[in-house]
This record gives structure tokens, C-alpha cells and sequence, in this order.
């Protein structure tokens, strides 16, 4: 049944699916700790049941039978018939991921695909298997809703063999020849009798489908169990039909096929007799339908209706029409006046309107088919008419639009709400008076917004130069001055600019934090840990390229946590500590960048080990081996091809370590450093900037060429004489602040062939830079001004040197090199 | 115009029911629980309440009750649930609904209650 409206129902349906999901794994997981908190329980409840109402405003059986059962198991929890457990949790969990699954399959194609029919059965079972004894469920308020159909009710059979046939004469002469054949070589038939409820659509059945998916189906039909209901009223909402089949599957695939519907069918073993001709009368479902057109005499609301259809049709084709929707138009006539005649049994007439209709679209005029209206208008006094009360559903619709069109009675407009409300819905997305506080835009039109005014950033640095021009070169002073004003005031407004679409890409981190509780309790489950996970600071907002580019490390380094770090229970107890393990994620807003800790109270980094495994796989030698500190040990760990757990689990892979992580970080211009106390625990500490679109970057000069530095490495600009400079070994050095500082010369950093040239006072100019915990200094020729520009990734074949992060675009349309000190260094 | 208010926690809900009413000329408000409505009841008054039954803070048995005992409005409540069973139907009752539905309702019976509670079927 598709006849309820989707487009933005269905957009709301989902969103709010996606937040109860959400609430509903937040809410197993606090019930993890606390079991029997009655708020929780009821919270949760409410969210299952409000997914599963929803879910039945549309229809996605699949998603309402998972739903339900879900429901009524939680149910039981909260009145106290069932005692929660984690194996309770798991299933439910699962079901959740399962709506989840759905929901994103409906998002993208509207529709659940046929296939999850069956994993909807199977999670469906798994949740049922958990409840109590059935039958003494069946009695229980919760299991009695309104579908609460009860699994593993057998199916009633009928078997009486003194009992007469079913009507079986129904049965066409071939099929039932073939039938009795298969009968004789010893097969088992059965005669199937479902007869949907009325409500069933709204049960999320479809009992067409079920019916025609039915094992082993030989042959069906579809009838009208009770006389179909005079025109006015019809409910197109109710299923007013039934089917017969015939089946030659076994026994215990027909009972697993109709086991939800255990009250509607009725399962007959058809005996070798019945089928042997004599009651063989009627033959093709068109005659065995008849039951349905029962002869009635048409009512006064009847008649009136079927001329309101002519009337509507007339209308139509008298509507001034555009020429594309013209050919819809004739073809719609044509088919409700097709289906009105043979609903009031003039077939003959139907070649009539074919060839009229025919004619119309050839001729784009409507005459023919107008001309059939009009010499139709004493229809009603065919005594064929007499038969229109067993009409079908289509010219129920029909008559219920005409009906609408022309003016409404009060029966009629339910009616006429009930065709329209499609449109009604349409509608409602634009004009509706309930303005949504968010909206939700396309993240590649934020993306599109972002890079433009990243354009308009960097061309606004063109005016500057373009009054410099306009004073010196044109000697225009005045000029120039108008053109500086300007400047200002177009680069207040992109300032501004900037600094909006940085709040509105701005995510919280609580975006990568949300799936830790359920990734935190998979896997401490799977280790057979206990672990408690405590998130604070999740509101903490960082750019959202910054925090989906977080994810990946983040996980990594939980995973060692609970793989490495925390040990197992008795270990736990053996050493003093408590059995539940700790992991704390922390996230905060420093200045401006975001720090997120992830701290746990395990094992510890063994300093000494690591020394050991990376003097073993090469990475350091035995020199350093004896040099280093504790600290500096521990922060191999970040070294590329050092793993130190002993077992190579599945959970934190194989080899590829912590390296991974601190490239990742770096990557988006993050630091990592890593704190440990053997038996006391870790702690990771990543420090990020806020928004990496725009990056500050101060310029410098070295032999006649302009590189940027990025401000995040840049510490402070001093001016050295030369005579302070001092060879330390083969590196040079100078005191500043008190502290000796390596300094490193661009020339030889870079292969340049000059050397670092002082100025009058034969002072130095370096940078003093840092990267990661190292600071250092570089020798330059001079600074120039600190700009904010947008960083472009080398493409092609620079894009291997990687002495420089980035290039950007000047205004003066030169080309920045953006160094890489951390590569240089 | 006709107002009725829709109380009910599931926003899906509260925009089918809405759309439905709209499209018959009602003007709706919106309430996603017992307090929230009984906070619209009292700024202003409706025609006509539609009240789910399960939601947070105040359920809809509580904001009918409320609604009665206080006086804040005595005019029809309409109780709209997904529980077939006659408990809750008459505990509904017992708590000031002056009718009952199953969810979902169709839209023409959706109508045809509110048409006839908010007192328009005589008219």
C-alpha cells in the first residue's frame, strides 16, 4: 500500500529514527551499569516505541516486526518479567544496528530491499527467543498489542477428512488435472485459505506478496470474502480480499511462511478426491471473482457518484491545457472511462473509448473522446449498471477524486483527504508555519562556500598592491588612498566571512566520541576486560575536517587502551587495583586549538622494553640505546615498525602501531605526546588546531626568494650578532633566553647554494621554531609580514618534496612555498 | 479556524497528524509531552486535544487528568495509542479522553473524530 505520503514525512521519519537509535545504544549502555534503574528502563522502552509507531506510519514491515519484538521484550524487562542481561543487550544492540541498516537503505532508496525480509525474520526470532514461555505471555498486556502476534502459535489445520472439500471447483480443469496428477505419484497438496485482516496494511503485513511468495504455489486466486461495501462506503485503507492457493511445498515451509500470521490462514491437506473432477464448474480467476460482483441494485448515492466520475472526466478534458501535460490528461480519461465501463459491464464499449482515445492523441484534440462522454451521459440507465457495486478499488479512487473535484459533501472529503493528502505533504515542506530551528545543508555546498571565500581571502590581498601600484607607478596618491580605504573595508567583511563559515563548520567532538561506549563495551566483552568509560568535554567544537579526521586515530589509540593498556580482571586485582578498568577521553578548548587526552589506569609503557624491541628491529642504535631517557623511550612508541604487544592481537593489528597515529594527527598540523608510569597507566595527549582551513603563516626572505613558515611552528623572531654564534661540534649554536639552541641554516637545509647574509649591524635574523617538543633556530635573510592564506597540497610531481607542506597563492598572484619544518628539521 | 493541539513525543507523529489537520483547515500547535501542553493549554485555549499516551516527564494520562482537575479545559481530547487493549482504553477514559484511536490513524478517521468531537458535524 503506498498510498501514504513520503517525500518530507519520511525525511523526518528518518532523522528521528537516527536520534532514538542513538538514545537507544546510549540507554542499553547505561543500563549496563545500572540494571534496574526504572528511568532508564522507561526511557528506553519509550524510544523502541516511538521508533516502532513511526515505523508504522509507513510501510516497512521488515523494520516494524524487528521494532515490535523489541518493544515487548523490553517490555517484559520493565514490568519486571524478564531480568536484563548482556545477552538481552547484545540482541537488542543488534536489532538496533539492523533498523539502522534499514533506515540508511530507505534513505537512499526509499524502499527496504526484498532481501531483508528474511534477516528481519531471523533478528526478529533471536529477540523473541529471549521472552518467556509464549503461551503465558500471550495472556500479558504487553505482548497483546494490537499485531502482538505470538510467534509459534501452530497454525490451525483443518483436517477433518469427513469434513467436506474446500472449493476447490474454483480450480481450473488443467491445473487441477495436473494436481491430482502429482497427487497420485504421492505427493502432498495443501489448500491454503488466507484471508488478511482488515487492519492487516497496517500491521505492516502485505498479503498480496505473502500470498504470491508462497512455497511450492501451484495456483491462486484472489476473492472477496464478504460483499464488498456500497461506494461510499469503501475504505481503500481496509483490505477487503482474500486468497485461495494451492501449494505443493512441505508442510513445515508453509507453517514457517505464514507463522506471523497464524489467525488468518487456514491450511487444508487436500485429499485425491476432492480433486477428481464433477465440481469443476467456473474455470480462470475473471469468473471466480464473481462472488465479489454479487448483483445489487445500485444505490441513489451510487448513481449519483458515477455521474460525478462523467462530469470529472468531462472537466478534464475541458481543462485549458498545457501541451505536456495533455497526452497524461487523455491517457487518465481514457483509463477511468475504460475501467467505469467495465465496471458497469458495457465491454463492448471499451474498443469505443480506445479508439477515441487513439484518435486524441494523435490528433492532440479531444473531441472524439468528448463526444463519447456526451453520448454516454445516460449510461446509468444501462442495466448493466447495476453491477457497479462490485467495482474495484481503482474506481473507488476514481470516484472519490471526481467526487473531491466536484464539490464536496461531508462523507466525500474524508475521502478526498485521503487521495490528496500526497500533495497536501509536498506542500506542507514549503509553506509550513513550524520553521525548523537547523537546517541541514549538503556538506559539498559548505565545502563550495568555504573554498570561495578562500578565493575572496587571497584576491583581496591584490588591492594592497594595486594602490602601491596606483601611488608609485601612476604617482596618483589620491587614488591610492581610495583604494587602501576600500581594502579596509572589503577585508573587515572577509574577515568576518571567514569567521563565519568557521562556526558553521564547527562540529562538536562528541561526533567521533559517540561511538566509543558501544566500540569501548564490544571490545573490553571481547578481551573479557572490565573497563569504565568516562567522556567528558564532548561539546567541545573543533572544524569539521579536524574531528572526521580524528576518528581514525582516536580508535586506534582506544583500542590499544583496552588491548594493551588495561589488564585483564584478576590481573588487575593481584596488583592492588580495582577489577574495572578506566579509560577516560577527554576533550577541552586550549587557546586556539583543542586537546583530547585518552587516559587509562593500565599496564603502562615498560620504558625499558621498548628500548629493548627497538634496538632489535634497527630503529635505534646501541649508542642511543644507553643515551636515552625514559621519556624519550617511551616515545618510540610513535616510531615507525615498533610493536610492542606480545601477543599480536586482532583488535589493534598487526605491527602498524602508534606511527600511524601520530602521522595522522600530523597530518592535519597536530601534536601527540604520550606520558606512561609502568603499573600506573598512559596517558595520550593530542593537541590540534581548531580549523585548518586557513593557515597563518609568517613570510621570510632567503636569498632573494619568499617562503611562509607556518605560525603554529614559529615561536619567536630574534636578531643575533654574529660574533654570538657559537660551533658546538659540527652544529652551530646560540644562547637565547638562557638556552643553547641549535641553529640550522636554510641554505643548507634546502640545498641553496648562498649563505645567510647579516645586516648592517652584522645581526643574524632566525626564526626560532618548534616542532613537536624540538626547538631550533633558522638562519634567514629577513622577515616580512604574517599573512592568513589558504594552504594548496603539492600536485604532480612536486608533490614529492617534501621540504614543503604547501604552496599558496599571493596577491600579488606569486606563488608561496609553505616549508615543512618538521621535514626539514 | 478550528485549533487542536497535538501532544505526542515522536515528531514523525506530531507532522503526520499535523498534515492531516492542516489539510482540513485546523489550525495545529504542537506539544512533545504532558507539561509542554499543559503549559500551551494554559496561554491559550483549543478546540480540540490529541493526545498520545507514552511520553516523557508528564504522559498523556497525567496531562488529561490535569487538564480536567485543574479546569484548565474541559473541551474534547481525542487519546491516540498504539495498546488495542481495553485497560488502557478505559484508563483513558477514566483520565478525561473522550476518545480513543489506535495508531496509526487513518487520515479519514482521523478527520471524521476530530470533525465530530470539536462539534463541526452538526454544522
Amino acid at each position: 500500500m503506498n498510498s501514504l505520503p513520503t517525500n518530507p514525512l519520511l525525511e523526518q521519519f528518518l532523522s528521528e529514527s537516527r536520534d532514538l537509535l542513538e538514545s537507544t545504544g546510549k540507554k542499553l549502555m547505561q543500563l549496563e551499569e545500572v540494571p534496574n534503574d526504572q528511568d532508564i528502563l522507561n526511557e528506553l522502552f519509550r524510544c523502541v516505541h516511538t521508533l516502532k509507531g513511526n515505523s508504522g506510519l509507513f510501510t516497512f514491515p521488515e523494520m516494524t516486526r524487528v521494532l515490535h519484538a523489541g518493544e515487548d521484550l523490553l517490555g517484559m524487562v520493565r514490568s519486571g518479567n524478564l531480568t536484563y542481561s548482556r545477552e538481552l543487550a547484545d540482541r537488542l544492540l543488534d536489532a538496533m544496528d539492523f533498523v539502522g541498516v534499514l533506515c540508511s537503505e530507505i534513505e537512499t532508496t526509499e524502499k527496504i530491499d526484498a532481501s531483508r525480509a528474511s534477516e528481519s525474520q531471523q533478528m526478529t526470532e533471536a529477540l523473541r527467543m529471549l521472552m518467556p514461555s509464549l503461551t503465558s505471555s500471550d495472556d500479558a498486556p504487553m505482548a497483546a498489542g494490537p499485531n502482538g502476534r505470538v510467534a509459534n502459535d501452530p497454525i490451525r489445520t483443518v483436517d477433518d477428512p469427513g469434513s467436506g472439500p474446500p472449493s476447490l471447483r474454483s480450480i481450473p480443469d488443467a491445473v487441477r488435472i495436473a494436481a491430482l496428477e502429482q497427487c497420485r505419484q504421492g505427493d502432498q497438496l495443501y489448500w491454503i485459505a488466507y484471508r488478511p485482516q482488515r487492519e492487516c496494511f497496517f500491521h505492516g503485513d502485505d498479503p498480496l506478496n505473502s500470498a504470491r511468495q508462497t512455497p511450492g504455489l501451484m495456483w491462486g486466486r484472489v476473492l472477496a470474502p464478504e460483499p464488498l461495501p456500497s461506494l461510499t462506503e469503501f475504505d481503500t485503507y481496509s483490505c477487503l480480499i482474500g486468497f485461495d492457493l494451492l501449494a505443493d511445498a512441505p508442510r513445515e515451509e508453509l507453517d514457517q511462511h505464514y507463522r506471523y500470521l497464524p489467525d488468518q490462514v487456514e491450511i487444508t491437506t487436500v485429499r485425491p478426491m476432492w480433486l477428481v473432477s464433477g465440481q469443476g464448474v467456473e474455470d480462470g480467476p475473471s469468473k471466480a471473482s464473481s462472488a465479489a460482483n454479487r448483483t445489487r441494485s445500485l444505490s441513489d448515492a451510487d448513481e449519483d457518484a458515477f455521474n460525478k466520475i462523467l462530469a470529472a472526466q468531462r472537466q478534464i478534458l475541458l481543462l485549458e491545457d498545457r501541451p505536456a501535460w495533455h497526452a497524461g490528461r487523455l491517457k487518465s480519461v481514457a483509463d477511468v472511462l475504460t475501467n467505469l465501463s467495465q465496471a458497469v459491464g458495457e465491454t463492448s464499449t471499451r474498443t469505443d473509448i480506445l479508439a477515441a482515445f487513439e484518435d486524441a492523441s494523435a490528433t492532440d484534440h479531444n473531441t472524439l473522446l468528448l463526444a463519447w462522454l456526451d453520448g454516454h451521459k445516460n449510461m446509468q440507465s444501462n442495466a448493466g449498471l447495476q453491477r457497479l457495486a462490485g467495482a474495484n478499488d481503482e474506481i473507488a479512487i476514481a470516484y472519490a477524486e471526481a467526487a473531491a473535484d466536484t464539490g464536496s459533501s461531508l462523507e466525500i472529503d474524508a475521502g478526498k483527504v485521503a487521495a490528496d493528502d500526497g500533495l497536501k505533504f509536498c506542500r506542507r515542506a514549503e509553506d509550513t508555519g513550524n520553521v525548523p530551528r537547523s537546517l541541514k545543508v549538503d556538506q559539498a555546498k559548505i565545502d563550495r562556500l568555504m573554498n570561495l571565500i578562500g578565493e575572496l581571502l587571497v584576491e583581496k590581498n591584490a588591492l594592497p598592491y594595486l594602490a602601491q601600484r596606483a601611488e608609485v607607478q601612476f604617482g596618483n596618491r589620491e587614488l591610492s588612498r581610495e583604494i587602501r580605504g576600500q581594502y579596509s573595508v572589503i577585508n573587515r567583511i572577509a574577515d568576518e566571512m571567514q569567521d563565519a563559515i568557521m562556526q558553521v563548520r564547527m562540529m562538536a567532538v562528541s561526533f567521533v566520541f559517540q561511538r566509543f561506549p558501544r566500540l569501548v563495551r564490544d571490545i573490553s566483552r571481547k578481551l573479557g576486560k572490565e573497563v569504565q568509560l568516562v567522556l567528558e568535554g564532548e561539546q567541545t567544537e573543533a572544524d569539521k575536517n579536524i574531528i572526521e579526521s580524528l576518528a581514525d586515530p582516536l580508535i586506534h589509540i582506544v583500542r590499544n587502551s583496552l588491548d594493551h593498556g588495561l589488564e585483564m580482571p584478576e590481573v588487575r586485582r593481584a596488583r592492588g587495583k580495582p577489577e574495572t578498568g578506566r579509560l577516560t577521553i577527554r576533550a577541552a578548548q586550549q587557546a586556539d586549538r583543542v586537546v583530547i587526552e585518552i587516559i587509562d589506569d593500565g599496564n603502562g609503557i615498560d620504558p625499558a622494553i621498548i628500548k629493548r624491541k627497538a634496538y632489535e628491529k634497527g630503529l635505534i642504535d646501541e649508542a642511543t640505546l644507553e643515551r636515552i631517557g625514559d621519556q624519550e623511550a617511551v616515545n618510540l612508541i610513535f616510531a615507525a615498525g615498533l610493536s610492542t604487544a606480545e601477543v599480536v592481537s586482532d583488535l589493534s593489528g598487526r605491527g602498524v602501531g602508534m606511527d600511524v597515529v601520530r602521522s595522522a594527527v600530523e597530518k592535519i598540523n597536530g601534536t601527540v605526546e604520550i606520558e606512561s608510569e609502568v603499573g600506573k597507566g598512559t596517558s595520550i595527549r593530542i593537541s590540534l588546531p581548531l580549523s585548518m582551513a586557513v593557515t597563518q603563516v609568517m613570510v621570510i626572505e632567503f636569498d632573494g626568494q619568499l617562503f611562509g613558515v607556518p605560525m603554529d611552528n614559529v615561536v619567536e623572531t630574534v636578531r643575533v650578532p654574529r660574533s654570538e654564534i657559537r660551533a658546538i661540534k659540527q652544529s652551530l649554536t646560540a644562547v637565547l633566553r638562557g638556552r643553547i639552541v641549535p641553529l640550522k641554516a636554510l641554505n643548507t637545509l634546502l640545498g641553496i647554494p648562498s649563505i645567510p647574509t647579516p645586516n648592517a649591524n652584522d645581526e643574524l635574523a632566525i626564526l626560532l621554531v618548534q616542532t613537536g617538543s624540538e626547538v631550533f633556530g633558522l638562519m634567514v635573510d629577513g622577515f616580512k609580514e604574517t599573512i592568513g592564506l589558504i594552504q594548496k597540497p603539492l600536485g604532480g610531481f612536486l608533490s614529492g618534496l617534501s621540504a614543503y607542506s604547501g604552496s599558496a597563492l599571493m596577491g600579488d598572484g606569486s606563488v608561496l612555498m609553505i616549508l615543512n619544518i618538521r621535514e626539514i628539521a | 479556524m478550528k485549533r487542536v493541539l497535538i501532544v505526542d513525543d515522536a515528531a514523525t507523529v506530531r507532522m503526520y497528524h499535523r498534515s492531516i489537520l492542516e489539510s482540513a483547515g485546523y489550525m495545529v500547535e504542537e506539544a512533545w509531552n504532558g507539561i509542554e501542553a499543559l503549559e500551551k493549554s494554559l496561554e491559550s485555549s483549543f478546540d480540540l486535544y490529541l493526545v498520545d499516551i507514552n511520553m516523557p516527564k508528564l504522559d498523556g494520562y497525567g496531562f488529561l487528568r490535569e487538564l480536567r482537575q485543574q479546569e484548565i479545559s474541559q473541551r474534547p481530547a481525542i487519546m491516540v495509542s498504539t495498546e488495542a487493549a481495553a485497560r488502557d482504553e478505559m484508563a483513558a477514559y477514566k483520565a478525561g479522553a473522550n476518545a480513543y484511536l489506535i495508531k496509526p490513524v487513518r487520515p479519514a478517521q482521523l478527520l471524521s473524530y476530530v470533525r465530530l468531537m470539536s462539534g463541526e458535524a452538526n454544522q
